[in-house]
């Protein structure tokens, strides 16, 4: 017969057979139903992972930018680190558009949400660093493709978390520059100015009312807050001091390892 | 230093959203609290079962219920109407519990009076609720909901077989001990991962084990409806189900 479970515990117990219930077309009713269920939410997990790692190396390679405010370098974008990854994000949206369509949009939200989150942190920050401002979540929500969902929680936290890579970026390139970022138009302030702004915007935010990224929201703003706050104290120490640091170096470096950068 | 390229537009429109969520937040919240209060009525009333002979469960139990549940359909008939406006997934977890407490009941009040399941489709009739919707964006009952419902039917019942042997009703327990063998062999079709349904289900076999133990003391004594029989094999699965629901013949002072 059909759909007999194998039993962990040994041979099935004696005494009755499955067929004798009367509610076995039922329950295989439901499991058919249960298995389909699973099955979806497996993949879109997979799929997940998979555009949160992509999104990963999308940001390492985009730490490499030397100038703010300008358009990504080609050799950059053409590499292969940054298209492949690229291209399997796209592959992977598109693979799991089908199983986020109508109201499985919000029946799988919690399992694609990290991938949209890492996602999410790469574009902001891709277009941060091209233009100094921030992308709207409506041009956000068309990076991603095939009209998948971007809840504002995902932007949200995304744009959250992207300010710990702001941070990284002005911190590396101020010790391998000794200069804050800034564009070199002159438009749009630098990168202190800018995640400051950042970070009263996000503080001005009351999410008593929401339903969803309330909960996250207090850790990642204490991150954001510690992220601005060290690039505060880089750039005072680097106002203060200035001449008489070595080249590359900068407060809190490990100096055990070798100063200054590789460039990419 | 020139001022900085961010746009505040952004984050009014992250407010408007945030805000407009905790309005639907609070209006699904109201509807369900007076879901919860109606439900905890109907649940009351359920639980005199346990000191009810079987032959007044109807004045008894039956009766004063049907009023109770009947706002209670009435109230998810508005949350349907106010939830139907939203995506199904995002808010559900808010009002799911109240609506298996509902199907619990339900499930329940039918097997005492037929001694069968109450299959999803006909809880779906008598709420006026669709079940398992898949292509549209309403609110409906889930599998899982009426799944749990059962499991919770199961703990009530499993309760009730020793106390209805309390209340002078011997074939309470053979059709209880039936019933919730049947179930479990449908629970066991389920390839279930690590959830709550999966966990709830595991007590299934407790339960079985509770009820047989209570048969098993009656048949001891001598004490089960005389044409069925005590052991567990499948002649009894067809003789166990025409033991009258009032059967006093064996009663014995105790």
């Amino acid at each position: 017969m059909a759909g007999v479970k194998r039993y962990r515990d040994g041979p099935k117990p004696q005494g009755r057979t499955d067929v004798d219930s009367p509610y076995i077309p039922m329950f295989e009713n439901f499991r058919a139903e249960l298995d389909e269920h699973h099955d979806r939410r497996e993949k879109i997990i997979k799929a997940s992972r998979d555009i949160t790692a992509s999104s990963k190396k999308i940001i390492f390679a985009l730490q490499r930018i030397r100038n703010l405010g300008e358009k990504i370098p080609t050799p950059i974008i053409k590499s292969k680190e940054y298209s492949q990854h690229t291209s399997t994000i796209h592959e992977r949206f598109v693979s799991v558009a089908p199983d986020l369509k109508g109201i499985n949009a919000y029946r799988y939200q919690r399992q694609i949400s990290p991938g949209i989150q890492e996602f999410m942190e790469a574009v902001l920050f891709r277009h941060y660093l091209e233009t100094q401002s921030i992308l709207s979540p409506s041009e956000a929500a068309k990076l991603i493709s095939e009209n998948i969902l971007l809840p504002e929680d995902d932007y949200v936290l995304g744009l959250f978390d992207m300010t710990g890579e702001l941070m990284k970026y002005a911190i590396t390139q101020m010790a391998t520059n000794g200069e804050l970022p800034a564009s070199r138009t002159g438009g749009g302030g630098n990168i202190l100015t800018g995640l400051q702004d950042l970070r009263t915007n996000l503080e001005a935010l009351d999410v008593s009312g929401s339903y969803g990224v309330g909960r996250n929201i207090e850790q990642k703003m204490s991150t954001t807050r510690t992220s601005v706050e060290k690039v505060e104290n880089a750039v005072y120490s680097m106002t203060v001091r200035g001449k008489e640091r070595p080249k590359g170096w900068n407060p809190g470096m490990d100096t055990s390892r070798p100063v200054g950068e590789v460039e990419g | 230093m020139a001022a900085s390229n961010i746009d505040p537009a952004i984050f009014e429109h992250l407010q408007a959203k945030i805000d407009e969520e905790g309005r639907i937040k609070d209006e699904l919240k109201d509807i369900i609290q007076q879901l919860e209060k109606q439900g905890r009525v109907t649940q009351s009333i359920l639980s005199r079962i346990h000191n009810t002979p079987t032959g007044q469960l109807g004045p008894a139990v039956f009766q004063p219920c049907e009023k109770s549940i009947l706002t209670q359909i009435h109230l998810v008939k508005i949350l349907s109407d106010i939830a139907s406006k939203h995506p199904f997934y995002k808010w559900n977890n808010l009002w799911t519990r109240e609506m298996q407490n509902l199907i619990f009941c339900l499930q329940l009040r039918h097997w005492l009076a037929h001694q069968e399941l109450e299959t999803i489709e006909q809880v779906g009739n008598e709420l006026g609720v669709p079940i398992n919707v898949k292509d549209r964006d309403i609110f409906h009952l889930t599998i899982e909901e009426y799944l749990l419902a059962l499991t919770s039917t199961i703990d009530e019942l499993t309760r009730l077989a020793p106390n209805a042997v309390t209340l002078g009703d011997f074939s309470r327990p053979l059709q209880i001990s039936k019933f919730i063998k049947d179930i479990h062999a449908g629970f066991q079709l389920l390839n279930l991962k690590n959830d709550t349904l999966r966990r709830r289900s595991d007590g299934i076999k407790y339960a079985v084990k509770k009820v047989e133990d209570v048969v098993y003391d009656l048949s001891l004594r001598g004490l089960l409806p005389k044409q069925t029989r005590s052991d567990d094999t499948p002649a009894e699965a067809k003789g166990g189900a025409g033991a009258p629901a009032s059967d006093m013949d064996s009663e014995v002072s105790l």
